[in-house]
């Protein structure tokens, strides 16, 4: 009997002393699952397919772009509940890129429940231009990072134009300090029917997105035609953008 | 068998299992020392583990080309250990191609101590610094895509790079760029002879005391002690020249124009020639351009106007005192340690 209760006592000893090796413990609930964010892409305010590598003209500056680079930052996603909660996915970072066809962000793990709202922040967020080295989306080897002034891309737009006087035209945007700061948080309240998490469906939110409004209150091409420091043009143009990205639909 | 013994038994279990988890003792020993005197460093590694290997396969990296487009250009090309890891004594550094730079290459020492990199400035982390020289295309011109890429297809680095993260992981960015920031940060230079004498272990001759005397007097204000910078960027007066504004490109801001980091004076006879762009190749023009040439800038640094005249008032003696001063700065531990050689 004394042996049985010392050999209980290793056991737990030793179970205590595995687990902790584990540097962290996922707490997956039984109806968690995944959320896609979809960003569709649609140009000027007829709302056309937009795609790389076609010719479009411009609503207001009458230009045409066809774009051969269309990518941004997308990070820091937040869900928010009915109970008023938020849920803030962990190492919220990705990059949009037409050229890849990656503009479905798949948000895994979402606690099961009820939400009425996404929260997205265009950009990168201050703290991660400044922390040093990083994986993933925010790698230096995605080619989004100034390497001689520190700091992320948010957006890459390039592409060729027969109005631009060079023959093409380059937009890096960003910058992430002071008042011409580019990252921004938006909102999008989802109205009626909430998204439901359950395990046991695809639960979707579609957002639109149209690059042409990165020309809303710039420049035509002939004018300027390149961008690639931060400043008020990197600011107003992608705030245009940014601000001009709705909320769609969603689907449970 | 007795509780205790019982209790002993499960308790040592214990240990045993959770030492398990632990890395080996001796890496933990492996540390960025530095005298007393000085601050604490502003690079605190973070979520970036200082080990030996760590170090070493930093260091093996820095002397390796493999990390240039073509494999004919390392790090050390630029900078070389005899000159405190500034050039090889020229003006603008030579990378990929035989192609120019428009500056010149900096000493590397006591990096874990500077808040910002580069003559002005644009770089804000240790870690992201080498980007710069790899991808910039008159000195590496690679990607870091492409370098992972090789890094990964190269039996030795591969193995090493499991070595020092473990063997599931596989060479990316963050892994390259942490083991460069671990070599970079320890290249301390604290043995000068101006480090024996705060430490007591010599004492000042008259002319280097007098000197001494001087630079605390004049030079301070920028080049302060015990690092000999105060990493503040300023306008110390020179004649604006190749179309370099400085920091100005950075944020942007007018009053920026001309101002430049404030370089550390520490080994600085090894590394002519000086300023950002190496404009002069000795330190007596250097002292002359502070006593006599100060080009009067709107922005021009106010500790540079002495009694309402701009310059430093300086006589030839003084300069003499000065550069035997200087002279006390040259690490020659530092220049010669293996620790830090190919
Ligand atoms: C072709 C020459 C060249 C090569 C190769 C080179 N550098 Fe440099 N390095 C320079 C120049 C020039 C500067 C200053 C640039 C400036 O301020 O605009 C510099 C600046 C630096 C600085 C900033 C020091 C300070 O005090 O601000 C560090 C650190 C550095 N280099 C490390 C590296 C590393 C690590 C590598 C290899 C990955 C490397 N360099 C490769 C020429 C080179
Ligand atoms: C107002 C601040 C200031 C003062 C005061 C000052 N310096 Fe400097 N010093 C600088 C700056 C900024 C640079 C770099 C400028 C550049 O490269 O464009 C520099 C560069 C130097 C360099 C070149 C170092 C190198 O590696 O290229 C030397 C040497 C030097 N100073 C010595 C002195 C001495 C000696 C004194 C005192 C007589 C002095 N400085 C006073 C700001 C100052």
């Amino acid at each position: 009997m004394k042996y049985f209760n010392f050999i209980i006592v290793l056991i737990i000893f030793s179970v205590l002393g595995l687990s902790s090796c584990k540097k962290e413990e996922t707490v997956t609930t039984k109806t968690s699952g995944d959320v896609g964010l979809d960003i569709e892409h649609v140009w000027g305010s007829a709302e056309e397919e937009f795609i790389l590598n076609k010719e479009y003209t411009h609503p207001l500056t009458n230009d045409k772009m066809t774009f051969t680079i269309f990518r941004y930052y997308v990070s820091n996603l937040r869900l928010k509940s009915t109970d008023g909660t938020w849920f803030t996915q962990p190492d919220s970072y990705y990059i949009v890129d037409l050229g890849t066809d990656e503009t479905f962000l798949s948000i895994p793990e979402v606690p099961g429940g009820e939400y009425t709202d996404i929260e997205v922040t265009f950009g990168v967020d201050s703290l991660h231009n400044v922390s040093g080295a990083q994986t993933g989306a925010l790698a230096p080897s995605n080619s989004m990072f100034w390497s001689w002034n520190s700091g992320y891309i948010m957006l890459k737009a390039e592409g060729i134009s027969p109005n631009s006087l060079t023959g093409n035209f380059i937009f890096h945007l960003g910058g992430f300090m002071g008042e011409n700061k580019v990252q921004t948080t938006k909102t999008y309240n989802f109205g009626t029917t909430p998204l439901v998490i359950d395990g046991n469906r695809e639960a979707e939110i579609h957002l639109v997105a149209n690059p042409a409004k990165l020309w809303h209150s710039a420049d035509n091409l002939a004018t300027k035609s390149s961008m690639t420091i931060p400043g008020v043009i990197a600011k107003t143009m992608s705030s245009t953008f940014y601000n001009g990205i709705k909320f769609d639909h969603i689907h449970n | 068998m007795s509780t205790s013994i019982k209790q002993g038994l499960g308790l040592l279990f214990m240990i045993v299992i959770l030492g398990s988890c632990q890395d080996i003792q001796d890496e933990a020993s492996f540390d960025l020392s530095y005298p007393a005197y000085f601050p604490e460093p502003h690079y605190q590694f973070g979520k970036n583990k200082l080990t030996k290997d760590g170090f070493e396969l930093g260091k093996s990296l820095f002397y390796d080309p493999i990390v240039s487009r073509d494999s004919t250009i390392s790090c050390s090309s630029c900078h070389f250990q005899g000159h405190a890891f500034a050039d090889h004594n020229s003006t603008l550094s030579t990378g990929i191609d035989g192609l120019k730079g428009v500056r010149n290459s900096p000493a590397m020492f006591n990096l874990a101590w500077n808040t910002s990199f580069m003559w002005d400035g644009g770089i804000n982390h240790i870690e992201v610094m080498p980007v710069a020289p790899i991808t910039n295309h008159v000195e590496m011109d690679e990607t870091m895509a492409k370098l992972v890429a090789k890094l990964r297809s190269n039996a030795k680095y591969n193995a090493y790079f499991k070595q020092v993260f473990g063997n599931n992981t596989e060479v990316d960015d963050q892994q390259i760029l942490f083991v460069l920031a671990q070599f970079m940060s320890l290249l301390v230079s604290d043995n000068s002879r101006y480090d024996q004498f705060r430490k007591g272990l010599v004492e000042f001759d008259e002319e280097e005391n007098a000197g001494y005397l001087i630079f605390k007097k004049y030079c301070t204000q920028c080049h302060a002690e015990p690092l000999f910078t105060d990493f503040s960027f300023r306008n110390n007066g020179l004649e604006f020249k190749n179309d370099d504004f400085g920091r100005q490109k950075v944020p942007l801001l007018d009053d920026d124009f001309m101002k430049f980091k404030v370089p550390s004076l520490r080994n600085v006879e090894m590394t002519y020639p000086y300023m950002h762009d190496g404009r002069f190749r000795t330190l007596k023009m250097v002292l002359d351009h502070y006593s006599t040439s100060l080009v009067p800038h709107e922005n021009l640094d106010p500790s540079l106007k002495n009694a309402g005249q701009i310059g430093i008032p300086l006589s030839e003696n003084d300069k003499e005192k000065l550069l035997v001063f200087l002279k006390t700065l040259n690490d020659y531990t530092f220049i010669s340690n293996p620790l830090f050689g190919e």
